[in-house]
């Protein structure tokens, strides 16, 4: 007999020590609270939704309305605003659609492909958050510049104007800080993927190799 | 939830627990993690159970939601190192049934197993349970020839242990 065969034999004696719950033991169990992954992706992706959501909005009081009047963005700022608002609705509801399609009765492969899935277009999301602001800032610090270079007046812009030099440095040092800000978020988003989703990858990896 | 679900739900599931246990015994190595995955497998099921419409078996449709859950879903809980003895806790090998060399060679393998990845283990799982490729590419969503090819590899890994 083959180690594999005495394996299998060997196998099927294990059954007489497992363990053997009562009708009321599988009843309380039914009750308890899970603790599955999906859960936890779904709290976590509900809450960066909602995170920059809020902040969205919650930056844009009056004051900011005011100074983006002021630095002629007003027009600017109401369209970037309808624009994230949309392409924000149309993530929650691509989350939506690919949160309900994760069933347990699913094939293996299938179950993880729609978990990757609905993460994915919160990473998308968060991509769009990342680049978009990257844009709007660089736009906000030109127009803030301008606007200031144009209004101050003319015998100060001699003492306040600056050479080729120092407007290449002042911004590098804008596109480097706006940079390192937004490559901290990255940072922090590939932590919080790395704790939730390492094993998941790993053996949908294993699993989908070898297949075209 | 309707009575008569549940009741159908627990008298289906009570009769048929040795499918989970034995999923418990392949992902985890000490009983309170047994338990954890048992249970957890017990919601997950219990979850989907109202779309089981019986155009399955409950034992077929089980193997799937209860792999799914130890490979997928679950969440393993930090637990404080545990020292505990693999064989000893978990599987009962009857010495007095074997000679010592194949009760040896047995202990070895199940050590192995509990060493493989989660996909082997499933896969492992579901030979143990003889299962055909048809099943098992069914229930893990692969190919008859990716269950073949990685199947074979997991087998002559554990072959190995014994014969190096």
């Amino acid at each position: 007999m083959d180690e594999l065969d005495i394996l299998k034999k060997d196998w099927k004696q294990q059954e007489a020590s497992l363990p053997k719950l009562s009708y009321n033991e599988i009843y309380k169990m039914l009750w308890k609270k899970s603790s599955s992954i999906v859960k936890w992706i779904f709290i976590i992706s509900i809450l960066e939704l909602l995170f920059w959501g809020v902040l969205n909005i919650s930056l844009s009081d009056g004051e900011f309305w005011k100074r983006m009047e002021v630095i002629n963005l007003k027009e600017f700022t109401v369209i970037v605003y309808i624009l994230s608002y949309a392409v924000t609705f149309y993530f929650i509801y691509r989350f939506y659609r690919n949160y309900k399609k994760i069933s347990s009765t699913d094939d293996a492969a299938t179950l993880m492909k729609n978990i990757l899935t609905t993460r994915k277009t919160v990473k998308y999301y968060i991509g769009f958050i990342i680049i978009s602001t990257a844009l709007t800032s660089l736009v906000y610090a030109y127009f803030t510049i301008f606007h200031h270079a144009a209004t101050t007046e003319v015998e100060n812009v001699a003492n306040y104007s600056f050479t080729v030099t120092q407007w290449l440095i002042l911004s590098g040092v804008l596109i480097f800080s706006i940079g390192v800000f937004l490559g901290i978020i990255w940072l922090f988003y590939r932590l919080i993927y790395g704790i939730l989703l390492n094993r998941l990858n790993k053996n949908y990896k294993e699993l989908k190799n070898l297949e075209g | 939830m309707d009575k008569e679900l549940e009741h159908q739900f627990i008298t289906n599931l009570e009769k048929h627990q040795n499918i989970a246990h034995k999923i418990c015994r392949i992902y985890t190595n000490d009983q309170d993690s047994h338990k954890d995955l048992f249970q957890e497998i017990t919601i997950q099921l219990w979850k989907a159970y109202p779309k089981f419409r019986g155009e399955a078996k409950f034992s077929t449709w089980m193997y799937r939601v209860a792999l799914n859950t130890a490979i997928t879903l679950y969440r393993k809980k930090k637990r404080g190192i545990k020292t505990q003895d693999f064989d000893s806790v978990h599987f009962k090998i009857k010495s007095e049934e074997y000679d010592g060399e194949v009760e040896e060679n047995l202990k070895l393998m199940y050590a192995a197993i509990s060493e493989l990845n989660d996909i082997e283990k499933a896969l492992v799982f579901l030979y143990l349970e003889e299962k055909n490729y048809r099943e098992i590419s069914e229930t893990l969503g692969i190919t008859e020839v990716n269950a073949r090819v990685k199947m074979n590899r997991v087998k002559t890994k554990l072959k190995s242990i014994i014969n190096p």
